[in-house]
């Protein structure tokens, strides 16, 4: 009987498939007509499909009758569905055409003025990793920055100094949100570094100009570093240095993490090894203490909150031009961050991103007798919401608020001055693909303050073609402002925003292990401050000054010609001229040297389980003020800036590494500037004293260890 | 009222059969098994991870379609000439799929953590740093949520292998490791009948690694 009933069953079967099926076939091409092999081709809510041949064509049998729905799949072509019917012995399909999706992975991206460094984007030009294997460095972000297209190395700052700009022209952000104070206060020639860890970091994005609309308040460059996610494991991380210690604690699982660390820095033991030619009281010295957790919110959300607190300071004798006289300054600086953040998608392709930061610094600087307390606070508010519209227009809305409030006190004559300045900032920025190699960015900013009484306007606009395969021309222009530095404001609160317009153009070629970038550039000073007196007492503040910054940079780099070695060079001319602070005539200013040249080598010893890198930056020198050849400005320059730096990283347990690293090996005596004496001496000649390096070289010996359940950890990135 | 809920437990029971056993779905993942199997090139690759796509949008609760699609799109990209980042990619958003209808399975997390090795394999020197503990972790989650999964094993032996051939230390870890997969295939192959849907990839690489130590 059962039996019986299965030869049935299958006889029906066999009769519905002979009489019952339909052929459906068709041809599937792209939008300029090619055809599309690959292509998956299913009827809806059943087994019945294909792929297309390499010719485009596809053919297959159904069961299934009267209408149905089929669907054309392609990775990276928008999916389509149409109506058949299958009742019919064939059922022939008109041509398909499939539209390709514009990714991020497949379209041109702006590139004018962008260098960005992560493992992500195509337009990458570092990774996160150079900027601590980068020797000249020495762990700092700005060190790895300075080996880039469109910057100028001065040593004895240890700032960033972009395209003729001063390093106050260089916005900071972390998780785009502004960080007041980002370089810790130094004084005499003592260069400084940035407060914030490499270590934190997952990408950073480093424009020359021509940015974006969120980004303001900033005449030359914004630099955007972004946090990393959620870590992946528990694990307690040990540095020990010639010039410090410190520790740091991350717990893990997979919803959250949180990391605590503490560091103690002191460089008077080293500096009693190796003589300084400054002469320190009291060595620079600092501890820091901070918190970073990271929590997911919902299937998409992330919150990320960060604090940090810091304390530092030295003691040193600053020598007087033409006098046996010196003074003692006195520097002490106290310093806290914190900032929340939290992004997450909402339905319809809405991102929402929120966040709020608040930074204080406190400055304690005796020069002799004279003690001056500055104080510089600052709260950003801050929301954005992104939308695509589709894959080829997005938009993003942002609105943001700043409290800045500035004090500046002289502590023995009891006087103090200061303002305090709400700034409020909205903007929008659109971005349209024409097509795949073509797209347009186009962005509006809008700022109030109420210490200045101002309201401006930057319009900003960049656009990007694809050139060939692997080439693409980038072009951006677009206004931008910049209210005075605090110690300007403080004393003529009406300084109004000095204002620059950037011209950019820009040719990006990469394939696989190689770059090449050129840009040339054209940028405009107005409204820059000028006063009489000297910087630290100036009077008759105005914002009457103007000047301009032209050039081109070249960059080259290549990780695959040689096994096992990465290298880059980079090359930056730059033609700049402004009046500015106590130059009231146009002149070439000190930091920005005509040209630059940086060269970077890493190699790796597999044998050897070792990283050996090498830098070198060269600069034609800086401008200074000589009174003995005339009483122009900026009428001597420099010997030419060089510095050769090696740098070894050896790793003899995956949990362990050393790390051994020198500047200027060759004791270069590079000289900055000189100071000169206020009046002649008996000869007539103003007596001069050059402003140069603290020491002929700097050497770094560090032992960094990982302590993990998992034998792999290690901490490369605490180098 | 007892006969009701009689009636539901039949009914439910009814239910867990007919999901469990639809001799189409079966017949369909084992059509694709078999091709993927034999692929010649990467047309054919194609062609099957199609098939597999094709099933998963037919049977939504499946997860094993999800899997088998992104484990071709891993071997096609180790295999042929490809744009291999995006083929990883691919693979990586499937799995993430396939973890939605599944989570916690050992296989998938599993394949995860090869999905990731493909991409470290690309850029090791850039991505090693952040990757390869990545890789590491999900292994050892897929040891953790079936000890018996032999691919679990597998992959780890090869992780450790190449730390081992990295800082010059021996590979004695790495070919136990291998070993102890190799027994896990033994019992694994015992229960292999002819509608055996489920992994069994993974023998030859376990081979490889337990050799390096004769």
């Amino acid at each position: 009987m059962k039996a019986t009933f299965l030869f049935l069953t299958l006889l029906f079967l066999q009769v519905s498939i002979a009489f019952g099926q339909s052929i459906i076939s068709g041809q599937i091409n792209d939008e300029k007509g090619v055809a599309l092999p690959g292509v998956n081709i299913f009827i809806k809510d059943s087994f019945d499909g294909t792929s297309s041949k390499l010719d485009g064509s596809f053919e297959f049998p159904t069961e299934l009758k009267g209408n149905q729905i089929l669907i054309f799949q392609f990775l990276g072509f928008k999916s389509k569905e149409i109506e058949i019917n299958c009742d019919q012995e064939t059922v022939k399909i008109p041509e398909i055409r499939l539209i390709e999706m514009i990714t991020e992975m497949n379209a041109v991206t702006i590139s004018a003025g962008a260098m960005q460094a992560s493992d992500q984007s195509k337009s990458v030009i570092l990774k996160p990793l150079d900027i601590v294997t980068t020797p000249s460095a020495m762990g700092d972000i700005m060190g790895a920055f300075q080996t880039l297209p469109g910057t100028s190395t001065v040593g004895n700052d240890g700032r960033l100094f972009v395209r003729g700009g001063d390093a106050s022209e260089v916005g900071i952000y972390i998780d785009g949100m502004r960080v007041g104070n980002a370089y810790g206060t130094t004084t005499g020639n003592v260069p400084t570094r940035t407060r914030f860890n490499p270590n934190l970091f997952k990408g950073t994005f480093f424009s020359t100009g021509g940015y974006s609309a969120e980004y303001g308040q900033a005449l030359s460059s914004a630099l955007a570093l972004n946090t990393k996610d959620l870590s992946i494991r528990s694990q307690g991380d040990l540095s020990l240095m010639t010039v410090g210690g410190g520790y740091s604690h991350t717990l893990a699982n997979e919803k959250q993490s949180i990391t605590a660390s503490a560091n103690y820095f002191n460089l008077g033991p080293y500096q009693q090894l190796i003589k300084q030619k400054v002469d320190f009281e009291q060595a620079p010295r600092s501890w820091d203490l901070e918190v970073a957790a990271q929590k997911k919110t919902g299937k998409n959300g992330l919150l990320k909150v960060m604090a940090r607190t810091e304390s530092g300071g030295m003691k040193l004798w600053q020598p007087l031009p033409g006098t046996d006289k010196r003074i003692l300054v006195d520097l002490r600086n106290d310093y806290s961050y914190a900032q929340a953040n939290w992004r997450t998608i909402l339905k319809k392709d809405w991102m929402i991103f929120t966040g709020i930061s608040y930074s204080k610094n406190l400055d304690n600087i005796a020069y002799d007798s004279l003690k001056v307390e500055r104080s510089n606070q600052l709260i950003h508010m801050k929301a954005t919401a992104t939308k695509d519209f589709s894959d080829r227009l997005s938009a993003k809305f942002g609105l943001e608020h700043f409290i800045h409030p500035f004090s500046e006190k002289l502590v023995e004559e009891n006087q103090v001055r200061n303002y305090k300045d709400q700034e409020t900032y909205a903007f929008t920025e659109w971005d349209y693909y024409f097509n795949k190699s073509l797209v347009l960015r186009s962005g509006l900013r809008a700022g109030i303050s109420t210490v200045s009484d101002q309201k401006w306007l930057d319009p900003r606009a960049s656009l990007a073609y694809q050139l060939g395969d692997k080439g693409q021309l980038s072009f951006a222009a677009g206004k931008f402002h910049q209210l005075p530095l605090e110690n300007y404001r403080v004393v003529n609160t009406n300084l109004q925003n000095s204002e620059s317009d950037h011209l950019i153009l820009n040719y990006l070629f990469s394939k696989e292990g190689f770059t090449f970038r050129a840009e040339t550039f054209y940028k405009s000073y107005d409204g820059l401050v000028t006063f009489e007196g000297s910087e630290t007492a100036p009077i008759n503040l105005e914002n009457g000054a103007s000047g301009y910054a032209k050039g081109v940079d070249f960059f080259f780099r290549d990780r695959k010609t040689f096994k096992e070695t990465d290298y880059w060079i980079t090359y930056s001319f730059v033609d700049s001229k402004r009046s500015f602070n106590q130059f009231q005539t146009r002149v070439q200013p000190s930091f920005a040297p005509k040209h630059n040249l940086s060269v970077v080598v890493k190699h790796f010893f597999v044998n050897l389980k070792s990283q050996l890198g090498m830098s070198f930056s060269y600069n034609d020198g800086y401008t200074y003020s000589d009174p003995n050849v005339d009483n122009s400005a900026m009428n001597a320059k420099t010997k030419s800036f060089q510095n050769l730096s090696l740098s070894w990283s050896y790793l003899p347990k995956p949990n362990l590494i050393i790390h051994l690293a020198c500047t200027n090996v060759l004791g270069r005596d590079n000289v900055f500037g000189y100071t000169y004496s206020q009046t002649p001496n008996e000869t007539g000649v103003f007596e001069s004293i050059p402003q140069g390096q603290l020491a002929p070289r700097f050497l770094f010996l560090g032992v960094f260890l990982t302590l993990s359940k998992d034998k792999t950890a290690n901490n490369l990135n605490n180098l | 009222m007892k006969k009701s809920i009689l009636t539901i437990a039949a009914l439910f029971m009814w239910i867990t059969f007919a999901t469990a056993a639809d001799p189409a779905y079966e017949a369909a993942m084992k059509k694709q098994i078999t091709a993927m199997n034999s692929i010649p090139d990467l047309e054919t690759s194609q062609q099957v991870t199609n098939g597999f796509m094709r099933i998963s949008e037919a049977k939504k609760e499946e997860w094993l379609p999800l899997y088998y699609a992104a484990y071709n799109q891993i071997i096609a990209a180790f295999r042929f000439d490809v744009n291999k980042d995006q083929y990883f990619d691919q693979a990586l958003e499937l799995v993430k799929k396939a973890e939605e209808i599944a989570p916690d399975n050992s296989e998938i997390t599993t394949l995860h953590g090869y999905a990731i090795m493909g991409k470290l394999s690309i850029d090791p020197a850039s991505r090693g740093q952040e990757m390869s503990p990545q890789a590491m972790q999900l292994f050892g989650k897929a040891i953790n949520l079936d000890r018996a999964n032999p691919r679990a094993v597998t992959m780890m032996a090869q992780m450790e292998l190449g730390m081992a051939q990295f800082f010059g230390s021996g590979p004695e870890k790495a070919c136990g490791m291998g070993r102890m997969a190799l027994d896990l295939y033994k019992k694994e192959e015992a229960k292999i009948s002819e509608d055996y849907i489920l992994p069994t990839w993974g023998k030859s690489q376990a081979n490889e690694v337990a050799s390096k130590c004769n």
